[in-house]
Formats: C-alpha cells, sequence, structure tokens
C-alpha cells in the first residue's frame, strides 16, 4: 500500500475546564492513503470537530489539552513541531473548509484579497522566498488524474526554510498579474461563471452556495496534501447542497488530494467517501470502506446509527429509536463506552474497556475494523 | 367531508424593505419581499400537514400567519370555520388556545431564567386564571405525555439536552390542549438518533389527542413519517399539494423531483452522479414573471417563463394539486432522471466536468 497521507496515532485530546475534564477524543488511531476520501460519522459531541481541529492544531490551547498520540502529515509529526513552525503547515499542508462559509471569509475584504493570500503564500514558499515546511513543498502534481506513484511520495525530512539564494533576486516572485490569473482558474476550477465580477465583490454579496465555493478554491489553491472539510454543506439548502457535493466529487476526480470529511450526516458520507470512520463518545468505534460499514456494520452503535435514519411512513409503525442519551464525557461509563444502551452488552463489556479497533477474526467480507468484542453478532441484530 | 380545521384562502405577506431616503421623498415605489404570494391550504382536524421547502422559500412565516405570528398583507385565514385574519385582543387570546406553536430553536424560545414549571405553565397561566400549586399540578400530569419525569418540574431549561429541551416546548404548546399545532423545524437541532425518538412522540401523540400538525420543515425525512399530506413550498408558492406516500413516490412538481433527487441517501451502493438542476434560488423581492422555478427547471420553456400556473388539480389524480404547465408531460419523469447518470453506470462516459 501506499504510504499514507495522513496517520492519526492513538490520539487523545481533553478539554479541561472549571466543572471537569472532558475526554473528547480517546485513543483514535487511523490512517488516510493518498487520494481517498474518509469520511467522520458521528452525533453532535462525539468529537469528530475536535479530531478536524486536533490535526492541523487549530484547537484553543487550553481549555483543550492533546494529551498522547501522533499526527503524522506525510512522515512528520505534525504534535511535535513548536508552536511557530505550525503556520509553515497550514495552507500548503492542511487546507480546511468549514461549515460556515460566511464566518470564513472576512467581510471587509474583496473575495480576491482573500483568495490571492493562499495563492501568493504558496508561490512564495515554493520559490523559498517565505519560509514552509516540507509537506506542502512537494504537492502532488495536480494535472495528473491518476493516483500518485508510490515513488512520487518520498517523504523528505522537515525543512527548516532557508533562505532564499540571492540571485533568483526579485524576478523570482511572481508578479500581480500571475497571481490574478492564478486566482482566476481557481474560480473557474469551482465553476463559478463569471470570475472577472466576482473577484470585486465582497462575502456579503453572494449566496450560501457561492461562498462555500470560494471557501474549496481558497483551500485548493493552496495544493494542500490534506483537504479537511468539517461539515462543508451542512448550512446549506437541500439543492445547493447537491450541487456542492457533486462539484466536490468532480473535483475529487480531477484534484487527487485526500480529504477528511466531517459530516453528521450518513448520506453526505455515502455519497463522498471512500472509508468512513465512526465516532461515539469520542471513541472511533468503527473504521472501514464505506460499502462494508453501511451494508454489514460490525459495531451495534454504527448499526443503531443507520437504522434510525427515518425512511419510513407513519403506517409503517415507530421508529425504531435507540434508548437513553449520550454519556457526558466527563463521566464516561466504566469498560465500554456505549455499553449501557447496546443490546449485545454483558459483563465483559461493562469492565473491559473493550478492544481499540481490530479487524474481524476469520476472512470475512466484511473484514473492517471495529472496537466491539461482539463484533460478528452485529449482523444478525434487528 | 369534514370541514377543514384551518382553511387559509390567497394568503398574502409581503415585508417592506427600508428604502433610500431619497427615494422616498420621490415616492418611487417601495420594493417588498414576497415572502408568501398566494397561498390557499386546508387542514383537516386530526391531519397532519407536512410543509417542505428550502430556507427563503418562506414556510416559516406561512407558519407563523397560520398561528397568528404575522398579520398578514391580504387574503383570509379561518379557525373551524371562523375568520381569525384580523382578530385582536381577547379575541386573538382565545384563538391563542387552539393554535400553538413549537419553535425551531430550542435553545432560544426557552427562558433561561424560569423554571419548568413557568415555562410549560405560562399558556395555561395567560388563559385561565389559575394558583401557583394548580399550575405546577397541571404541568406535572404534562410532562410524562412528552417523556420527561415529573420530578423536573424545578429544573432550568439549560439542565436539558437538546432533544429534552424541544420535549420541554412541545409540552409547553400542548398545555392549553390545543387543535392546531404549528412545528416549526422540531427537529433539525437534533441528531438522528433523538430525532428519531421526538418524531415517534409526535405521531404517538397525535393520535392520543387528536392534534392537528402544520410541519414545517426542509427534512423529507421527517414528513415522510409524521405528515399525512404534504405540500412543497417554492419561493413562496405553493407547487405541489397531496397525500405524502403519493407526492413522495411520484411528485409531479419538477421542483419536488429536483428536491427528491438532491437528498443523500446512506447507501453507498446507490451513489450519486452529476445532479443536474443548476442554479440559485432567485430573489424574493423581484420574483422572475411566469414559473418562479423556469430558471433552474430542466424541462422549462419559453410559456413558463412568461406565464404563472397556477395550482390546479391533475386529471385522474384524486386529491393531487400541482401548479406546472407541463405536469401532464412530464408525469413519468422520476427524481433520478434529474441525476446525469444512473447508480451503477460506468462513470468514465459523463463524469468529465465542463472544463
Amino acid at each position: 500500500m501506499a504510504e499514507p497521507v495522513l496517520k492519526v496515532q492513538n490520539l487523545s485530546v481533553d478539554y479541561v475546564v472549571g466543572a471537569g475534564t472532558f475526554h473528547a477524543l480517546k485513543d483514535v488511531s487511523f490512517e488516510m492513503g493518498p487520494g481517498r476520501v474518509v469520511g467522520i460519522v458521528g452525533e453532535t459531541g462525539c468529537g469528530k470537530s475536535t479530531l478536524g481541529h486536533a490535526i492541523p492544531r487549530i484547537l484553543a490551547e487550553p481549555p483543550a489539552r492533546i494529551r498522547s498520540g501522533k499526527v503524522l502529515l506525510r512522515g512528520m509529526d505534525l504534535l511535535t513541531l513548536s508552536k511557530w513552525k505550525l503556520p509553515l503547515v497550514r495552507g500548503t499542508g492542511i487546507g480546511m473548509i468549514f461549515q460556515e462559509p460566511i464566518n470564513s471569509l472576512n467581510p471587509a475584504f474583496r473575495i480576491y484579497d482573500q483568495l490571492v493570500e493562499t495563492v501568493r503564500i504558496r508561490k512564495l514558499r515554493e520559490i523559498g522566498k517565505v519560509p514552509g515546511l516540507a509537506p506542502g513543498l512537494e504537492p502532488f502534481d495536480y494535472s495528473k488524474r491518476a493516483m500518485p506513484k508510490t515513488s512520487e511520495m518520498i517523504i523528505k525530512p522537515p525543512i527548516v526554510p532557508a533562505l532564499p539564494e540571492k540571485a533568483q533576486g526579485r524576478k523570482a516572485i511572481p508578479d500581480k498579474e500571475e497571481y490574478r490569473k492564478e486566482v482566476l482558474e481557481y474560480l473557474r476550477l469551482v465553476r463559478i461563471n463569471d470570475p472577472e465580477t466576482i473577484l470585486d465583490l465582497y462575502p456579503h454579496e453572494l449566496s450560501g452556495g457561492m461562498r462555500q465555493r470560494i471557501m474549496i478554491a481558497s483551500a485548493l489553491s493552496g495544493k494542500p496534501s490534506l483537504l479537511i472539510a468539517d461539515e462543508p454543506t451542512s448550512a446549506l439548502d437541500i439543492t445547493i447542497q447537491a450541487q456542492v457535493l457533486t462539484l466536490m466529487k468532480e473535483l475529487m476526480e480531477e484534484v487527487r488530494t485526500s480529504i477528511l470529511f466531517i459530516s453528521h450526516d450518513l448520506g453526505v458520507i455515502a455519497e463522498m467517501a471512500d472509508d468512513v470512520g465512526v465516532m461515539y463518545a469520542g471513541h472511533l468505534v468503527e473504521f472501514g470502506p464505506v460499502e462494508d460499514v453501511y451494508e454489514h456494520p460490525r459495531h451495534p452503535y454504527t448499526k443503531a446509527l443507520l437504522r434510525a435514519n427515518p425512511n419510513q411512513y407513519k403506517e409503517d409503525g415507530p421508529l425504531p429509536s435507540l434508548t437513553g442519551s449520550v454519556p457526558n464525557l466527563s463521566r464516561l461509563p466504566q469498560g465500554c463506552a456505549f455499553h449501557p444502551r447496546c443490546i449485545l452488552a454483558r459483563d465483559v463489556c461493562r469492565a473491559d474497556p473493550g478492544p481499540l479497533l481490530e479487524p474481524a477474526k476469520g476472512a470475512t467480507a466484511a473484514a473492517h475494523l471495529a472496537a466491539c468484542h461482539f463484533s460478528d453478532e452485529v449482523e444478525a441484530l434487528p | 367531508m369534514t370541514d377543514p380545521l384551518v382553511e387559509v384562502r390567497d394568503l398574502k405577506k409581503h415585508f417592506p424593505l427600508t428604502q433610500p431616503l431619497l427615494d422616498t421623498v420621490r415616492r418611487a415605489p417601495k420594493d417588498v419581499i414576497h415572502a408568501v404570494d398566494g397561498v390557499s391550504l386546508e387542514i383537516l382536524p386530526g391531519e397532519a400537514l407536512g410543509l417542505i421547502g428550502e430556507s427563503g422559500s418562506g414556510k416559516t412565516t406561512l407558519g407563523w400567519l397560520v398561528a397568528r405570528l404575522h398579520d398578514p398583507t391580504s387574503g383570509t385565514i379561518r379557525l373551524g370555520g371562523q375568520d381569525i385574519t384580523h382578530l385582536k385582543g381577547t379575541a386573538l387570546r382565545s384563538i391563542r388556545a387552539k393554535v400553538q406553536i413549537v419553535f425551531q430553536d430550542p435553545v432560544g424560545s426557552l427562558d433561561p431564567r424560569l423554571r419548568v414549571w413557568q415555562i410549560v405553565g405560562e399558556p395555561l397561566r395567560a388563559q385561565e386564571p389559575l394558583t401557583r400549586t394548580e399550575l405546577r399540578e397541571r404541568v406535572a400530569e404534562l410532562l410524562p405525555t412528552v417523556g420527561l419525569p415529573t420530578g423536573s418540574l424545578d429544573q432550568y431549561p439549560h439542565e436539558f439536552s437538546g432533544g429534552g429541551r424541544q420535549r420541554l416546548s412541545l409540552a409547553r404548546a400542548l398545555s392549553v390542549r390545543p387543535q392546531l399545532v404549528v412545528l416549526d423545524e422540531p427537529t433539525s437541532a437534533l441528531d438522528v438518533a433523538v430525532q428519531a425518538q421526538i418524531l415517534n412522540r409526535l405521531v404517538a401523540l397525535q393520535k392520543e389527542m387528536g392534534l392537528s400538525y402544520l410541519l414545517i420543515t426542509h427534512n423529507v425525512a421527517a414528513v415522510r413519517y409524521v405528515a399525512d399530506r404534504v405540500a412543497v413550498m417554492y419561493l413562496g408558492e405553493l407547487v405541489e399539494v397531496g397525500p405524502v406516500r403519493e407526492v413522495l413516490e411520484r411528485p409531479f412538481h419538477p421542483y419536488t423531483k429536483a428536491l427528491l433527487a438532491a437528498l443523500p441517501v446512506p447507501e453507498p451502493a446507490r451513489r450519486k452522479a452529476r445532479y443536474r438542476v443548476t442554479g440559485e434560488i432567485p430573489t424574493l423581492i423581484h420574483p422572475p414573471p411566469g414559473c418562479r422555478f423556469a430558471a433552474r427547471c430542466p424541462f422549462a420553456v419559453d410559456h413558463c417563463r412568461s406565464e404563472a400556473p397556477a395550482l390546479r388539480s391533475l386529471a385522474g389524480a384524486g386529491n393531487r394539486a400541482v401548479a406546472c404547465h407541463r405536469a401532464e408531460e412530464l408525469l413519468d419523469v422520476r427524481p433520478e432522471q434529474l441525476l446525469d447518470q444512473a447508480a451503477g453506470a460506468p462513470a468514465a462516459a459523463t463524469a468529465s466536468g465542463p472544463r
């Protein structure tokens, strides 16, 4: 298998606040291959956004505290990087798309000024004029639609930026025209008609769907190795959401970047993701190819979540629903976090914190990772 | 046929926009937002009507009009045969005992400084003179019906989860034993597992108390489960009305088809291809002449852009109504056909973008 773009190992994050310590993430581990789209799905408060913010380390620390673990972006551990080096990874190493595009865009600047920022920084990093760290300096070749070859994925040790050579001089710095051309190209990439006019508008003059396209263009223009999309379509209407999802799917064909796609919507994840991770109370309880997980869930929580999605009429009887509620993250139950709501729960679940993600015993078709003692019995549940 | 509980005729609500001073001096005509623009509908006793639409379609405004929280620009609202369009004062207050509303935001609609018995009992106190003890007793009886423990009388809203707060709102609405409850996005702030609990509760209560619902939501799944009939709204107008199963399984209006095609389904095997309905939702200040969906409709012809279609029933389609000139021709167009490529077809053929 190709070298993973992102490797998260035993990541634990706590929020330390007056009322106590909340274990927002507990021993989360997973890998993302190059060009893969990994979906993270779960209910409110399960830690999926904390995960999305912990990877580029944009969590507010305090109250958040990263307890343990590793986040390897193309081999470079982001958690051991010193604070001042972190911004060197953002933009070109990791790009982000947030839920509310209106909050991500500065209302006082024109679209051009906001888009050109990423383009300029990437260009200057590429020629070594401003510091940038290795993962961003080795962008994938976006002209190719095929997956990057393993040989292209060789990881370079993080370099502390060298001072640019004198010989390059001022000529090496791209001029305004070049920036403008590139910004326009990215606007066309996200299918914006008449990009010339859009450049001079302010964010409030655009619709929600348009703003989210601008955010996608902005994130892609950094040519990041990893794109994190945190609920990118949750604030949009259904038909506009479908348009943005369609666009993102087309872009995935054109721009083979790896995407971590966070959403509470099982339907959206099913549309977009290659692999899916299901989170519950800070734990990653199941991880595997999206078809396997949806059709043969191996964790009782995943099964319950899929069944709770209403798709029936009143005459068909009551909706199946989970009893109980999500546990308080400062007082997680002993053993498996899901056991109080689980119909498979036995004594071992109450005592043993439960296996971490492990593949099925024996080679069944649904041999993906699940954190359950009785994962083989889940399939037979109603 | 039973008389309808609610009868809305040609209801309009236009919100005036602020105007530059110079325009006021010139007496230029004022721009208005046509939030609800000529809507007629009926709700039968004991019936749940689902109202689907995207944001800005005017569905919440319509709900507020029916609950008499907005004053309509024109049109009439009748409740049980009585015209309530222009009621004021005491007469309006007596209507409040028959029509209640559950708001979308369970945090913003509950006063953080009041206790549960005060919040839930407030509509009751407005209707009848009750002592504190009586009020507490009435509320205590009410709480179990929405699935809350009687012991929570003295708690504050912040001690409840999102689902618990929505149950409180529901209890407050039910306290005066209304005939109609307007549910404005009751589950949009909730997770799927909690949403299922609330929807089950709503359906059970409808049966137990013989309630009528006006369920306003963008969530098709909630409408599918709760509603008996469904009305689809687009840009201030109804585009389709009919029994829920028939509309969702065989939509007539191109917008309904587009909406259903756009729904993400949690089945990776049925992954969709390119979605064909393009364009943004137009503004409600200067709505386009003709059919309001024409600009985005893949089936629009010139006629659609010039003349607005009226909501009419189709021959042989029972009690369904649709506002589309070409409805008869498009009967057999399935929502999936608004996608460029059916599931399972080879991706290479159509997936290449317009680059």
